[in-house]
């Protein structure tokens, strides 16, 4: 326990002393270490970010769409049997549909085209959809006599950001008018978008809202995705014969990870910041342990051990570098936790992950393996130091 | 060397011999036939000409080399016979360097030079590190320079402060290579007093191996080593010998 001890003291003691040269030494790993935990931290950032993006355009995984197509437009009430049908058949309890149309709703400047998605409870699941303010919709809300809506920023701007507590409402003008209660707000997917909103299918059937198309979403575990989207499809088909009827995936991940081979790159630009950091350190090691041959001979001759003197050496470039790695996963923390930089890397979250543990372990486990490379070779140098010549040296 | 009065015998060498193969293949004997034995509070003084063995015969006493043949005891144990490791843990505890370059770690205070030896000690010794290296600062008298750089010390100082680090493990065997070579007369003598009152008041063995005819006077015993073959010089000689 003695000599554990005694060697990380005298590693310290030798570093205390050597300040400058290793501090020169280590700005280099230190740097290196910033740079592949930023590079990794950013990137997990970004993943989260597209992730999220990815999420609210094609839903989480593994989402399921079904079709049919065919000469004619299928009969919309069989379908929706057949809907309900496969949904008990296979035991999915997220589903919803999506159709896309367009109100007009009045607000204090004149009345506004606004692009409404009409979707059931399931969307907000299926897509994860992120709110600022308000609550999604709830199985209470179908029954409301003025509809809910969810509506994004801005709407809520152009209906003058009114307090939700206040169960502030919006007109519809048209055919047939109502008036629509706002129960939430969902950021803007870009900047200077166009007014949106979400409602529930049967709050839109209620105001004549009619969607161009409608699709039919499906969120399945993702184990027996392909196995469900197989048998859904042959159940589909088979009842509606002479149609081309299908289930598809059509979330982020169907087609494996989109940003594993970007990932890789950097992640291997990185690695090589980091070798060359080290090739740096190793260089001025071995520079190092040739000036100290003299210091090595003279505690060799106070009863420094072969291994001893190994550890001692190897421990220095250890302890260095993992105090460097240290400030370098500091930095990049600061880095990639900056709130600007945050907005810029990853627009479209609205709560920012912690920064990835993994990345953190990964730079200083780095910095301390760099540490034993560039330390191993010298300390294999200071070995072999014959003890009578290093003492005349 | 007296050996009635119960004194125990730190190194032993019998018939010992040591050679190096040069470049062209031949050997060059440097050691021929060494028979010595140290006793604890011995204080030996080998004299000889530069390239006589003087430092070799100190690195076989000091268990950094090993006898090409012959043997070599250790406090009892053949030297020849103990790993590398064995024989520095050996050293660290039983055996002090003086050497004549002083050999101070650079960028190291007086106090940090001293405190390195107790660094490869175990247990209370290096716990206590700093109070023993103070101690024995204190004893060279230099306590109030503790924290002196070696390049800001007189050569006095620096060699004061080396025999405090050859000291502070309390070894029984201390070896001194041309400990005054680097000094001045005055200085030397001082240096050499100061060495001979320390190893006398712990007991311990001092081997000097020096040019100086002043500083083998000193010694009880004295030795000549000439072309690797080392013999008893009379006390007389040993003042008449340069």
């Amino acid at each position: 326990m003695t000599s554990i001890i005694s060697t990380l003291v005298e590693a310290w003691q030798e570093l205390r002393i050597n300040k400058v040269r290793i501090l020169l030494a280590l700005l280099g790993v230190a740097l290196s270490v910033a740079a592949l935990t930023s590079v990794v931290g950013l990137g997990s950032l970004v993943r989260e970010g597209i992730k999220a993006q990815s999420e609210r355009d094609g839903g989480r995984v593994a989402t399921l769409t079904l079709s049919v197509n065919g000469p004619s437009t299928p009969d919309a009430e069989k379908l929706e049997k057949a809907y309900e049908g496969i949904q008990q058949r296979y035991g999915i309890t997220t589903s919803t549909h999506v159709g896309r149309t367009q109100a007009g709703f009045q607000f204090p400047r004149g009345v506004t085209a606004v692009n409404m998605t009409i979707v059931d409870i399931g969307y907000g699941i299926i897509h994860r959809v992120p709110l600022t303010q308000g609550t999604w919709f709830a199985a209470d809300d179908e029954q409301r006599l003025a509809p809910a809506v969810v509506v994004s920023e801005a709407f809520y701007n152009q209906a003058g950001r009114p307090n939700l507590a206040t169960n502030p409402r919006v007109s519809i003008p048209g055919d047939q008018p109502a008036t629509a209660l706002i129960i939430g707000v969902v950021p803007d997917t870009y900047p200077d978008t166009p007014p949106a909103a979400f409602i529930l299918t049967k709050a839109a059937a209620m105001t004549g809202m009619k969607p161009d198309m409608t699709e039919f979403k499906l969120w399945v575990g993702e184990e027996q995705a392909n196995a469900l989207t197989a048998a859904i499809t042959a159940d589909l088909q088979s009842q509606f014969p002479g149609y081309y009827a299908q289930a598809q995936r059509v979330d982020f991940a169907a087609w494996g990870d989109p940003l594993g081979p970007a990932q890789w790159i950097v992640g291997g630009v990185a690695g090589l910041v980091l070798l060359l950091g080290a090739v740096g350190m190793l260089n001025i090691s071995m520079v190092t342990v040739r000036y100290r041959v003299r210091e090595i001979g003279i505690r060799r001759s106070f009863g420094a051990t072969a291994g001893r003197i190994f550890v001692g050496v190897m421990m220095e470039s250890v302890v260095a570098t993992a105090v460097a790695g240290l400030a370098g996963v500091m930095l990049a923390v600061a880095v990639v936790k900056n709130p600007w930089i945050e907005s810029k890397v990853a627009p479209g979250l609205t709560e920012f992950p912690a920064f990835p543990i993994e990345a953190a372990l990964l730079g200083f486990g780095a910095a301390v393996l760099v540490g034993a490379l560039a330390g191993a070779i010298p300390a294999l140098v200071a070995v072999r130091v014959k003890v009578i010549d290093a003492i005349r040296f | 060397m007296d050996t009635s009065n119960s004194q125990e015998t730190l190194v032993s060498l019998r018939s010992v011999t040591r050679s190096v193969t040069l470049p062209d293949e031949k050997q060059l004997h440097i050691l021929r036939g060494i028979d010595l034995e140290v006793l604890s509070g011995d204080h030996i003084a080998i004299v000889g000409r530069s390239g006589c063995g003087k430092s070799t015969l100190l690195n076989l006493l000091g268990l950094l080399d090993v006898p090409t043949s012959g043997e070599l005891e250790f406090m009892g144990q053949p030297a020849q016979r103990l790993s590398s490791n064995a024989r520095a843990r050996l050293r660290g505890s039983t055996v002090g360097f003086v050497f004549q370059q002083f050999n101070l770690l650079p960028g190291r205070s007086a106090l940090d030079n001293v405190i390195t030896p107790l660094f490869y000690a175990k247990g209370k010794d290096f716990w206590r590190r700093r109070e023993l290296a103070m101690d024995m600062l204190d004893r060279v008298g230099l306590s109030a320079r503790a924290n002196t750089m070696p390049n800001m010390l007189s050569g006095g100082e620096q060699q004061r402060v080396a025999i405090a680090r050859a000291l502070v493990r309390r070894p029984r065997l201390i070896l001194a290579d041309e400990p005054t070579g680097a000094l001045d007369v005055e200085t030397g003598q001082a240096v050499m007093a100061l060495l001979d009152t320390v190893a006398t008041e712990t007991a311990a063995a001092l081997v000097t191996i020096t040019h100086d005819t002043n500083v083998a006077a000193l010694a009880r015993a004295c030795y000549r080593l000439d072309s690797g073959v080392l013999s008893p010089l009379a006390r007389a000689e040993a003042g008449a010998h340069s």
